[in-house]
């Protein structure tokens, strides 16, 4: 059912790459501490599977959510398991489960999904830009599968594009998901010539 | 034994002692169908209010196939027509997504409704809108009884078995 092939995936995951590397350097400097970041995967799933990519269904997350809009459509989705949203809220001095708490994880999300997007957005020539981020605190299956649908789409699969990025110091890991819609993704390959 | 229902499936059971739970469920419904008296129970877990083609590979995705589906789901499991009672749970709206506009949640628990209708099938109880994330739990068998639970918050009783019903109304 898979309709990309393993050289556009390995395109994306590069992408995802460059994308992710550039949001842990922002990232870093702004906390002012090292930011460590996994290979990412890119992997095209369908959507009950796409659910379960960070976790059992249950568990709680601090989500954020920034759409992005321009030239290419898509979903940047940070997901924080509580004790890690503690630990970097700490940083401040703030609680996570407060309005200072979600502002803060909402400007990390900012960040982090500016930095990935203004990259992707150079190296690839469209124009790019995030929509104001959206936090929650609430079941990681209830908030993918929210935004997996988001648009009310019918969409058999998502291309799930998984980067994890740790703060070395704080000992604080999250989840970057760039979720792009259907018809960004053949814009995006087309551009790169794939 | 629980099945665990994912997104676009649909499960029955007439097991005592079986669980069907849809978990994680946002703008998406959790529709159960209940025999209540025979013990028999179907779970779907149903994503958009509308089919954008006639026989999609799967047809529980949508309110408008998953209702039909469901009933004959139950049907084979032994539940009487006359007898099935529906409860949804489900249908946040978590994030506002601009661009249309139109709230999904919303717009799929409003379909799953009117489908109920259609099938002249009563609704016993609901929990959903607002913005946060649900699970449903359904205990099959004698002893069926339907729990919700929001993230972080703690299970809740939506319906019970027949005598406890009945014991209700007496009190």
């Amino acid at each position: 059912m898979t309709t990309f092939s393993d050289l556009q995936l390995d395109a994306l995951r590069e992408l995802a790459n460059i994308g992710s590397g550039n949001a842990g350097t922002a990232l870093g400097s702004m906390l002012g501490k090292s930011v460590d970041i996994s290979v990412p995967t890119a992997a095209a799933l369908p959507l009950a599977e796409a659910v379960a990519i960070a976790g059992a269904p249950d568990e709680l997350r601090y989500g954020v959510v920034v759409p992005i809009v321009g030239d290419f459509e898509a979903i940047v989705v940070l997901l924080f398991p509580e004790e890690d949203a503690k630990r970097l809220c700490g940083i401040y001095g703030i609680e996570p489960s407060t309005p200072d708490g979600f502002s803060m994880l909402g400007e990390v999300g900012n960040i982090l999904g500016t930095n990935y997007i203004n990259v992707l957005a150079q190296m690839v020539g469209m124009e790019l830009e995030p929509d104001p981020p959206q936090v929650v605190a609430d079941m990681l299956g209830s908030i993918l599968s929210t935004v997996l649908i988001g648009r009310g789409e019918d969409v058999e699969e998502a291309l799930v594009l998984d980067s994890d990025l740790l703060v070395e110091d704080e000992n604080c890991s999250l989840s970057f998901l760039l979720l792009p819609n259907h018809g960004g993704i053949k814009e995006l390959l087309g551009r790169l010539g794939l | 034994m629980e099945t665990v229902v994912r997104m676009g499936e649909a499960s029955a059971s007439s097991s005592a002692g079986d669980t069907l739970a849809c978990i994680g469920l946002g703008s998406c419904i959790g529709l159960a169908l209940v025999d209540r008296a025979k013990g028999v129970a179907a779970l779907a877990h149903v994503m958009l209010p509308e089919s954008s083609q006639p026989d999609p590979p799967q047809p529980h995705k949508f309110a408008d196939l998953a209702v039909p589906a469901l009933v004959d789901m139950v049907l084979a499991e032994g539940a009487s027509r006359m007898r099935l009672e529906a409860c949804l749970v489900g249908g946040a709206a978590m994030f506002q997504f601009g661009g249309s506009g139109q709230d999904i949640g919303q717009r799929n628990a409003q379909a799953v409704t009117k489908l109920l209708g259609e099938h002249r099938i009563p609704v016993r109880a609901t929990a959903t809108g607002g913005s946060k994330g649900r699970t449903i739990r359904v205990a099959v068998g004698n002893e069926m009884s339907i729990t919700v639970r929001e993230a972080g918050g703690s299970e809740e009783h939506l319906l019970g078995n027949v005598a406890a019903g009945k014991a209700a109304l007496v009190a």
